[in-house]
């Protein structure tokens, strides 16, 4: 018996010195957690000398930056392969591996170039995209047919339809997320974007230039204006995604913004409202600016710079593996999860599990993502309080944007 | 006092040893923290790698009391302290008053009174967010009925009601608390002396002002200090239900924004950060120490 365990102990032992492990957070929403597994089970099968850790963290994405932090701060080498949120690739880049030469390894001319330049600061390549995220509108189709309307085109639009059916119909018109916090920030670019304004452009604060200005307003005073008119429950300053997907859910309202998560779980059979949704681009501000945004959101993939050499390379392998065509078909199939891949919306198996990719394509193409910059974090404060001000009644949206102007300019480095 | 005349040497010694794990363990938890974060409070620095390390004085602590943002933190943290400590005493005391009575299945009652403190504070704070909601909160949808709110107010998301719902829960939750400590306190007068003011003719109410009072003191001065620290560094309640939105961040929710959202920031607000930590600190210490002086409480 002693013999038998002498010989596994080394045996072992000579494996391991030819085998990586490496460890890899990841988010637990759905049955992305399970999927991930599945796909991490078949790439140790590839590659057995790589051993995967999961790591699964909070879902809360503040949560996640908070762990992030510790982990990066402490300067250990685990985790090797970190899942970061869209808008973090700036604030952790001293910490993640420059992936600058392996453009071509991970074969990223494929991708969606805005997930792609989110990943990209000061020119360097610190992560991949994993999956993607944009704001889309929901909206109800069978409301929109019963009072003869078409799918509005404009936030005008938008505007009359909503305050037209809510008043028949007793619900909300129109739901969005107006809590201050992360989520105001996407839905503020997505209002100043369609209107054509903009407020912070390659890294100079424009929010109050001449070019701007107005339209920054204009769309402040607008999200002010939905929640004045009844259009928007004054309560939506406390809303988040999921207060939002509630109302709109329980048959409350006739349109939403929101990200694609909440497809799946309007059209669940225990909704009341499946089979009764839409989804579309969100509208466009007036003319001759206007036009269609969508905020870009997703996950991306890292590698801890701490990690060893042959972390590092496993690292990539796993990434690459992950990231690649058919697994990104996989994950959209079995988690829902957009793929970063154009590729990937042109497979029948994702079309046929999410026949509404198809409709959204070219929002995905545009998606606009958020300032890139180490200081991510403060300007997005500065943007939630100033238009968060403006919701809840305590400032007007000239003076807001004035301010938020001036604050953003305070915040050099 | 003369410690050396009343204690042998050999117990000295032992005793020495027997403090020295203790020590060790605050010193490591406590001490060395609380020396190195007033430390850092004297530098602008960041994690961010690469960042040098400035020595900076006093300039954070004067930055702090010039930062708008921090002003408002420390007036909302008092507010909240002030309301919420005043209103869970005078409950808490009512209660204990009551619980103190003998009556039926008072031990069942006791009980049952201390299940919101029983509950997490996460967990409370997220059950009472869904009742404030402006939809289907059955709080909100009480108020709307009866006319005190105007239909589809968000209680979390306008300014004064949200601070108000943030005490009503910390009320909710700490009543309880202050009401056990206070009852524990009722327990050790002697009901022979209420006798014998009976029968010096004393009213309830004068029984109340020179025997219950008096002798409670030393229980609420500690209640009150308990309640005032917990309240100074109120977190969870806050950054669950409204994450220091419309004027209800307090300065333990300013601080982790500082010490974590923005902790590799190139602006270098880690010793900021730190210096906050430390007003926080001395805010709890000055409080204390006016607590003890005027309640001529002694901690030997």
């Amino acid at each position: 018996m002693k013999k038998v365990v002498a010989v596994l102990m080394i045996l072992v032992l000579a494996f391991s010195a030819f085998s990586v492990t490496i460890t890899m957070t990841a988010g637990a929403v759905g049955t992305e957690l399970e999927t991930l597994y599945k796909q991490v089970e078949l790439f140790m099968k590839e590659n057995p000398d790589i051993t995967v850790q999961i790591m699964p963290m909070p879902n809360s994405s503040t949560d996640r930056h908070d762990l992030y932090v510790t982990y990066l701060a402490s300067g250990v080498s685990d985790p090797d392969v970190l899942m970061l949120d869209v808008i973090w690739p700036a604030e952790f880049a001293p910490f993640l591996v420059d992936l600058t030469d392996d453009y071509k390894y991970f074969e990223l001319d494929e991708f969606f170039p805005g997930t792609v330049n989110s990943n990209t600061v000061d020119g360097r390549l610190v992560s991949v995209p994993w999956f993607t995220d944009a704001g889309i509108l929901y909206y109800r189709k069978d409301l929109l047919v019963k009072y003869g309307y078409d799918v509005p085109e404009t936030w005008d639009e938008l505007f009359t339809i909503a305050k037209d059916i809510s008043a028949k119909e007793g619900i909300n018109g129109f739901v969005w997320q107006g809590a201050r916090y992360e989520g105001l920030t996407c839905n503020v670019m997505e209002f100043v974007h369609s209107f054509g304004g903009e407020i912070i452009e390659s890294g100079d604060v424009v929010v109050d230039d001449p070019k701007y200005f107005d339209k920054n307003v204009a769309a402040v005073a607008f999200m002010k204006k939905l929640i004045d008119e009844g259009v928007t429950p004054k309560g939506v300053t406390t809303y988040m995604e999921e207060e939002a997907r509630r109302v709109f859910q329980n048959g409350d309202a006739v349109f939403m913004r929101n990200w694609p998560y909440a497809w799946s779980l309007a059209n669940s059979p225990d909704s009341p409202v499946a089979g009764k949704v839409g989804i579309t681009v969100l509208p466009k501000g007036p003319e001759p600016n206007g036009r269609h945004s969508a905020t870009l959101g997703g996950w991306n993939l890292g590698i801890n710079k701490n990690s060893s050499k042959a972390e590092i390379e496993a690292a990539k392998k796993l990434i690459k593996f992950l990231t690649s065509h058919e697994q990104q078909v996989f994950k959209a199939v079995h988690a829902g999860q957009t793929p970063t891949r154009v590729s990937a919306y042109n497979d029948p198996r994702t079309l046929e599990a999410n026949d509404f990719y198809a409709d959204i394509l070219d929002v995905f193409l545009s998606a606009e993502p958020r300032p890139i910059s180490p200081i991510y974090n403060e300007i997005s404060y500065e943007i939630q309080v100033a238009v968060h001000s403006v919701l809840t009644g305590q400032a007007q949206p000239k003076a807001a944007v004035e301010s938020l102007a001036k604050n953003l300019k305070g915040l050099i480095y | 006092m003369n410690a050396k005349g009343k204690y042998k040497r050999q117990d000295m010694v032992l005793a020495f040893w027997l403090i020295l794990p203790t020590l060790l363990a605050i010193g490591i938890t406590a001490f060395y923290p609380l020396g190195q974060t007033i430390y850092d409070s004297f530098f602008k620095w960041s994690l961010r790698p690469g960042f040098q390390r400035q020595f900076v004085g006093f300039q954070n602590y004067i930055n702090l009391f010039k930062d708008q943002r921090f002003l408002s933190a420390l007036w909302n943290t008092i507010y909240f302290t002030i309301f919420s400590v005043l209103i869970e005493f005078l409950l808490g005391l009512a209660t204990a008053l009551v619980l103190n009575a003998d009556f039926k299945l008072r031990g069942l009652v006791r009980a049952a009174v201390l299940i919101p403190w029983a509950i997490p504070t996460a967990v409370s704070s997220q059950m009472w967010k869904w009742m404030f909601n402006d939809q289907y909160g059955v709080i909100s949808l009480m108020l709307y009925k009866i006319g005190l709110l105007e239909a589809g107010t968000p209680i979390l998301g306008t300014p004064r009601l949200a601070m108000a719902a943030i005490i009503a829960v910390d009320v909710w939750k700490t009543t309880p608390f202050v009401a056990l400590l206070l009852l524990a306190g009722l327990q050790t007068i002697p009901v022979e002396l209420y006798e014998a003011a009976r029968i010096d003719g004393a009213g309830l109410w004068r029984q109340f002002t020179s025997i219950t009072m008096p002798i409670l003191r030393p229980t609420i001065g500690v209640t009150l200090i308990f309640r005032t620290l917990d309240a100074l560094r109120v977190f969870d309640v806050v950054y669950i239900m409204t994450q220091g939105a419309v004027g209800t961040e307090t300065l333990a929710v300013y601080n982790r924004s500082l010490l974590m959202d923005n902790i590799f920031s190139p602006r270098g607000l880690f010793g900021y950060g730190s210096a906050l930590s430390v007003v926080i600190f001395l805010i709890i210490g000055v409080f204390t120490i006016i607590y003890m002086r005027s309640l001529n409480i002694k901690l030997d």
